[in-house]
């Protein structure tokens, strides 16, 4: 009965990775065309992908500035509405907070549509800017859920010893808040980091043509036929997200974060 | 100092600091409360607004209140005189496929994520960043990989001729049976464009939110009651069937719709895997708004109504949710 377990978890892992290697594998290949397992292979589309193509060095810093600012955004936002409704929950922090994940818990399709109409009208449509504050408005549930998290993981008494000793409300916040809750923060930030590294139909739309992430440029690839240096695409996120996590799990509590149950080890 | 003194002290200081805090604090939430409203509230306002718009041919759209995009989504433009449920039908795939996938997606995440919970909590992190990588790689990635493997030149139906089991396939005789489902041409097998490959990528692309959704609620599962239960004389099964099973219950149907709801919008897979007489609303609604038929405002009645259908599974599932607390 275990040894059947153990080759499901085998068989699921082996299922889970087999695209992913295929990719992986194809990035090898010498030729213009993709083939499992690879011909001739060759290193060359890494140079391809990261120095020599101006296509793809353009999507993958477009893709960084998209990610990176969009994370900051997230959290910068996320932080106020957490922390409100946590230290008040008064009715308008909750509200707050349940808008803010109403972008993330609709099909992504429909917000798509809505932002690529919204730019529209304020002219922020194939802006490089825009595609920021929409992954960043998407995305917001991800750190609000963890810095939630982490903030009621303050043990209260903590507060209340600081209160007693004479700290005001900033001085508490500073000493006990958030150092305890910086594990937190930065979990969601790479959260947001990583999805929006990926996001798809939502860029799609209110890039409106006019600059190209990796995803979308894989997208616009896929219409013309493959070429390996798709794959190198494909491998670098994987390996962006594979050090993420680990750094997310050697440094937050990655099964806490997902809700394991806290008294077992 | 007495404590009388303390005491009357205290109240006065916090007010005083209050005064000097609250402008800026209320200014602080009231910018935030309006960024939020406007970021997050109004592109949804703008799309149930322009739903109701007007095309205009050979050109772009104008505000209007109109049904006429309702009408055309339900029975077509030409009604009465002429009937067409295309668009129904549209809606009609992005169920099917999106109830398929995530059923089959739930039921091989459970038992895995059952004999995960039970792994130490060391090697619970190492799985859990494996899944967390795949969840988070793109559904462009997850769709190109599966493109490779089965497509006709690369990937398994050419492992299929060359290791003779196409052969194998026509001489038992169930290759006419592939055939008939589609998954076949006269030479050898095909996956691509078919239902199979569709449902196989769709529940790919979700089976890692299965997991990680399931994982909390059975982390939690209390194993004293499963120790109970066999130290009572129940097999395995019936441990799993009478103990395990119902008291996840809620999760489990939780997790489904969930995972339904986000498949309603799938873009990626099917435009790649799907017949294109099998497209669904999603494909519609690209093609309307940014695609070649370029009439905005049908797209927008388009992604109104699938967002209607995903809050009615919602609420539905909330209802059962509440009458099976309930009970």
């Amino acid at each position: 009965m275990k040894a059947l377990g153990t080759i499901y978890m085998a068989l699921a892992a082996l299922v889970l990775a087999l695209p992913i290697v295929v990719v992986c594998g194809a990035a090898l290949n010498s030729g213009r065309s993709m083939f499992f397992p690879p011909q001739d292979p060759t290193l060359a589309r890494f140079g391809e992908f990261f120095v020599s193509e101006p296509v793809w060095t353009n999507a993958l810093w477009n893709s960084v500035i998209v990610a990176v600012g969009a994370a900051t955004l997230a959290v910068l936002l996320a932080w106020p509405i957490a922390y409100l409704l946590w230290s008040t929950g008064t009715k308008l922090s909750k509200t707050l907070a349940g808008l803010g994940s109403l972008p993330f818990a609709v099909p992504p399709i429909v917000f798509g549509v809505g932002l690529g109409f919204f730019w529209g009208f304020t002219g922020g449509l194939g802006d490089i800017w825009a595609g920021v504050i929409s992954h960043a408005i998407l995305l917001m549930a991800l750190p609000l859920v963890t810095i939630s998290i982490g903030l009621q993981s303050i043990d209260r008494s903590h507060l209340d010893a600081a209160a007693t000793m004479g700290a005001t409300e900033q001085v508490a916040f500073q000493t006990v808040v958030l150092p305890q809750t910086v594990p937190y923060t930065i979990s969601g930030f790479f959260f947001v980091l990583v999805l929006s590294f990926n996001e798809f139909i939502v860029i799609f739309f209110v890039s409106a043509s006019s600059y190209a992430t990796v995803t979308l440029q894989i997208f616009n690839s896929l219409r013309n036929g493959y070429t390996p240096t798709m794959a190198v695409a494909a491998i670098t996120f994987l390996v962006v997200s594979v050090l993420v996590f680990s750094a997310v799990a050697r440094w937050g509590d990655l099964p806490r974060l997902m809700g394991a149950d806290q008294s077992r080890k | 100092m007495t404590v009388a003194e303390d005491i009357s002290a205290d109240p006065a200081e916090p007010a005083h600091r209050r005064a000097r805090v609250w402008p800026v604090r209320r200014m602080l939430l009231a910018t935030l409360t309006t960024g939020i409203v406007i970021l997050c509230v109004v592109p949804f306002l703008l799309v149930f607004a322009i739903s109701f718009g007007r095309k205009i041919d050979g050109a772009a759209w104008v505000w209007d209140f109109t049904l006429e995009n309702y009408q055309r989504f339900f029975v077509g433009i030409l009604w009465p005189e002429e009937v067409t449920f295309l668009y129904l039908q549209q809606l009609g795939y992005s169920f099917y496929f999106a109830v398929i996938a995530s059923l089959l997606a739930v039921a091989t995440a459970l038992p895995f994520t059952l004999l995960l919970t039970r792994l130490k909590r060391s090697a619970q992190a190492i799985w859990l960043v494996f899944i967390m990588s795949s969840l988070s790689l793109s559904e462009v990635f997850i769709v190109m990989g599966w493109d490779i493997l089965l497509s006709n030149n690369s990937g398994l139906p050419k492992l299929f001729k060359e290791t003779g089991l196409t052969q194998w396939l026509k001489d038992v005789g169930w290759f006419q049976q592939l055939r008939d489902w589609g998954l076949a041409n006269p030479r050898n097998v095909k996956f691509k464009t078919s239902d199979f490959a569709t449902i196989l990528t769709m529940s790919y692309l979700v089976w890692p939110y299965a997991v990680i959704l399931l994982y909390p609620a059975l982390s939690r599962l209390d194993p004293s009651l499963n120790e109970a239960a066999r130290t009572m004389g129940a097999g395995r099964w019936t441990v799993t069937r009478t103990v395990t099973l119902p008291s996840i219950r809620l999760p489990l149907f939780g997790t489904t719709l969930l995972l339904f709801v986000f498949l309603l919008g799938t873009y990626v897979s099917v435009t790649v895997f799907a017949a294109p007489n099998k497209h669904t609303t999603a494909v519609a609604i690209y093609a309307n708004i940014r695609g070649a038929n370029l009439n905005a405002p049908f797209g927008a009645t388009q992604a109104i109504m699938l967002l209607l259908s995903a809050s009615v599974c919602l609420y539905l599932g909330h209802l059962f949710n509440k009458r099976a607390d309930a009970r």
